[in-house]
């Protein structure tokens, strides 16, 4: 019984792809990106059971093993990348992922239209600026005579220095973060937002609910669902966009390392300063990739239990 | 209709999809050199008659290969030996990761340049056959007679050379001028300083004096530095000058303190360096924004009158390009470089004695690729010899005698004004590709530093270092030394001394907690590796 719905459902599946096999080949270049460019080249990832060979290449190293990970498990570098990776993001996705949300419904406030779309395009403008040329500027105006000291001795206060203190480079970074990117995450709870019937609006109004109230029971729930997928793609995404190799790596310097070196920064000067093991540093990343999936599944199966809908 | 219109659309995604496929893959046209573009040079006598296409890895290559067609002496020489360059570029910013990358994929160049004598990863690519081994040396005498300097010959592994380094001195004594410190002498004079500094506390009173004074109003700082990884080459020679390393964190040099040979790093004499270091940096006699400085920001610093004084690389040939040339006539139109900014004389240290950096005689390597055809490599180091061949080195720093120079005595006079770069702009590429040959530019003769005020202050200076400096004892055999542990074994001592300098702790906690640090990685055990391996091959 079970096996004749089975092929019933198989041949239904097959009926549909057919009759709408024009989107299944619009979609075919997609697919094809990605078994090239993601899930091929995975097969480096076996390297963090290898030790690696230059003369075998992937394929060609001797197995080891469990033997990096042993070693990761004794490497305090790597500890203190892995805590890190893991308080930056941890920080990054509490003060970053709402700080749009509110600024999309603050935005989706305004009447006029020319506001609107004024502070639309000026919050959204730093994220097209690369993070190397953003770090440059950082640079400059964080410097002894930089703007932000020169205005902070006018009114007599000391000096700072907070790209080179272990206490003010990690809120440096949630708030450069957040200037960079806070217009640009926005866009799409804008996009939600818009997306809500006015008439509804207009007979909340009619029936005497206020701002907030129009806010609370209908705003929020027109974009709730939205909210719900973003939060889960940001949660799998912490630990590699949370921690951000582009904006760490351009920002920091060795007096910083012990608040500031995550996961990927690690990597990269263990793999290309120091000259490590690749296959030691593949099993690294196969780590962080490994706890992202478990806290995309953990947060996808949260939002459903919450009653949204989730990813899969 | 609509189906048509449909395909149109599938069409034009697919088109769009393959074409930026095709964007992304690799110009494989370029791989195969192409022996028919290039005409033989000769009859069958001629032993470069076969035409041969180099893919060559350098810093800016190709911008310096695309200078080709406006140098006749470069154009010659390698069609002498019948050679066309293809430039496989890096940059000062990636080559070690492009290089580590393309030796991970089997995609070297022929030749390529980096720094990486000592690393684990370069220890790889000799066992595991990335590099070629070089051969027999007789039949290039040139090339022989320069792996006779002993740090050059030592580099040898199991008998073979597997590189040719770029040397730059002919004695670690001149590595006085990899480490320089500019200092403005005007500005100092101006601040009430009579005499040039000669101790440390005579420096730091003149820094003092600078950065209170402010004689130009600009906010002055004291010292600042090209490069973090520089500072230990300063700070290390108050009365632990064996330190000294280059940054590359495998380069470390031992001592023997105790009757055990440990990292200089770790000697005794270690901390009074760093609590001088910290006293200069607590009394503002160091740029506070040291640890994100960058050549170019110590360069204008400098030359536009923010910093008092700059540590750099590159020693007087960096002086006269970076600041004079470069920079200092837009900020100091009237001001003769030469009189107002002075070269630090190594100080007299807390034992008396005046110590400069010390490095190797050489920095950064060829190598050749493990794929690459003897018949090639074998064209390759004849360029190389005749690179390093009296003719050679004459045709590529003074041009054509009777054209370029002439020979009175044992001078060689110039016959014209223009700088020998502009009429000959790829000489100095094909010259640094083989050796930098730094010390023949500390010569009268040699153009290479143009503005003469700065040129007879470099010859003067090393005059005065061979004369009044000594190197403290060290053996160069157990920095190439490989055992398990020190094999991976690091000591970033720049980043060590930076957190040093910006930590609130007193010097002595973050010293130990630094120290403590390398024990957690394996020093005690490096340590008792090499004793075990040096009381075996009878190092004392």
């Amino acid at each position: 019984m079970q096996s004749g719905e089975k092929v019933r459902t198989s041949r239904n599946l097959w009926k549909t792809m057919l009759q709408h096999k024009y989107f299944y080949l619009m979609v075919l270049p997609v697919l094809i990106w990605y078994a090239l460019f993601a899930y091929g080249p995975m097969y480096g990832v076996t390297l963090a059971f290898k030790t690696f060979d230059y003369s075998g290449g992937i394929w060609g190293s001797p197995w080891i093993g469990f033997e990096h990970f042993q070693k990761l498990w004794s490497d305090a570098d790597f500890h203190t990348a892995f805590k890190n990776t893991i308080i930056i993001s941890l920080m990054k996705l509490l003060i970053n992922f709402p700080m749009p949300i509110i600024l999309a419904i603050l935005i989706n406030e305004f009447s006029r239209k020319t506001a609107k779309r004024f502070f639309q395009t000026v919050l959204t403008f730093p994220h097209f600026i690369s993070w190397v040329v953003l770090a440059g500027i950082i640079t400059i105006i964080l410097s002894r005579d930089g703007v932000v000291n020169q205005v902070l001795m006018v009114f007599g206060f000391d000096p700072i220095s907070p790209l080179t203190d272990s206490d003010s480079f990690r809120p440096l970074l949630y708030f450069t973060h957040m200037w960079r990117e806070v217009g640009w995450d926005s866009i799409i709870y804008l996009a939600a937002l818009a997306g809500i019937n006015p008439e509804l609006y207009e007979a909340a109004e009619m029936d005497g609910a206020n701002r907030f109230k129009r806010l609370l029971h209908i705003a929020w729930p027109g974009m709730k669902s939205t909210v719900a997928i973003l939060l889960i793609l940001h949660v799998g995404q912490m630990l590699t966009q949370g921690a951000s190799f582009v904006q760490i790596f351009n920002l920091y310097s060795s007096p910083v390392y012990g608040v500031a070196d995550v996961v990927d920064t690690y990597i990269y000067r263990t793999s290309f300063q120091v000259g490590g093991d690749f296959g030691y540093m593949t099993a690294v990343g196969l780590i962080k990739s490994v706890i992202s999936l478990v806290l995309l599944v953990v947060a996808n199966t949260i939002v459903k239990r919450m009653g949204e809908e989730g990813l899969y | 209709m609509k189906r048509i219109q449909k395909f149109g659309v599938i069409l034009a995604c697919m088109t769009l999809f393959i074409g930026l496929l095709a964007a992304c893959s690799g110009n494989n046209g370029n791989e195969k050199p192409s022996e028919s573009e290039s005409p033989s040079a000769g009859g069958e006598e001629n032993p470069y008659s076969e035409p041969m296409e180099v893919s060559v890895s350098f810093w800016d290559v190709e911008a310096e290969m695309a200078k080709l067609k406006d140098d006749p002496i470069v154009q010659e020489i390698l069609q002498k030996f019948n050679i066309t360059i293809k430039p496989v570029n890096t940059t000062w910013d990636d080559y070690g990761q492009k290089i580590q990358m393309w030796a991970a994929s089997g995609q070297l160049p022929d030749v390529f340049a980096i720094d990486a004598i000592g690393t684990q990863y370069q220890r790889k690519w000799v066992e595991q056959g990335v590099v070629a081994p070089l051969p027999d040396l007789a039949k290039y005498p040139n090339l022989a007679q320069y792996f006779e300097a002993p740090d050059i010959a030592g580099l040898a592994v199991d008998g073979k050379h597997y590189t040719i380094p770029r040397r730059m001195f002919p004695s670690v004594d001149w590595s006085a001028l990899d480490r320089t410190v500019y200092y403005r002498w005007d500005l100092a004079q101006a601040a009430g300083i009579t005499k040039e500094p000669e101790t440390w506390d005579e420096f730091k009173a003149m820094l003092d004096a600078i950065v209170k004074a402010d004689p130009e109003g600009k906010q002055i700082t004291g010292l600042t530095a090209a490069q973090v990884k520089m500072l230990g080459g300063l700070f290390w020679l108050y009365g632990n000058p064996v330190a000294t390393s280059d940054g590359s964190g495998a380069d470390f040099k031992w001592i023997k303190e105790d009757g055990k040979f440990i990292p200089a790093v770790f000697s005794k004499n270690a901390l009074p360096a760093l609590q001088n270091m910290k006293e200069m940096y607590d009394n503002n006699l160091i740029d506070p924004d040291i640890a994100l400085t960058s050549p170019d920001i110590a360069y204008d610093k400098f030359a536009s009158g923010k910093a008092a004084a700059m540590l750099s690389g590159g020693g007087f040939v960096n002086l006269d390009l970076n600041i004079n040339t470069k920079r200092w006539a837009a900020s100091y139109p009237d001001k003769d470089i030469s009189e107002t900014v002075k070269v630090l004389k190594p100080l007299t240290g807390p034992d008396g004695e005046r110590h400069h950096a010390i490095f190797k005689t050489y920095w950064s390597e060829s190598y050749f690729s493990g794929k690459i055809d003897p018949k090639k490599l074998d064209r390759i180091l004849a360029l190389y010899d005749y690179v390093l061949s009296p003719e050679g080195k004459d045709l590529l720093t003074y041009g054509k005698e009777g054209v370029d120079y002439k020979v009175e005595g044992d001078k060689k006079v110039l016959l014209s004004d223009t700088p020998h770069v502009e009429k000959y702009p790829l000489t100095g590429f094909l010259r640094d590709l083989v050796a930098y040959e730094t010390a023949d530019r500390y010569d009268m003769n040699n153009p290479a530093i143009a503005n003469e005020g700065i040129r007879q202050q470099a010859v003067d200076y090393m005059d005065w270092i061979l004369e009044n400096t000594k190197v403290p004892e060290y053996d160069i055999r157990l920095t190439y030394l490989s055992t398990p542990t020190k094999d991976s074994f690091t000591i970033f001592d720049h980043d060590d001394l930076l957190n040093v300098m910006l930590s609130n702790d007193p010097v002595e906690k973050t010293w130990q907690k630094i120290v403590d640090g390398y024990k957690s990685k394996g020093l005690d055990k490096m340590i008792e590796e090499v004793n075990a391996a040096a009381a075996e091959q009878g190092i004392e």
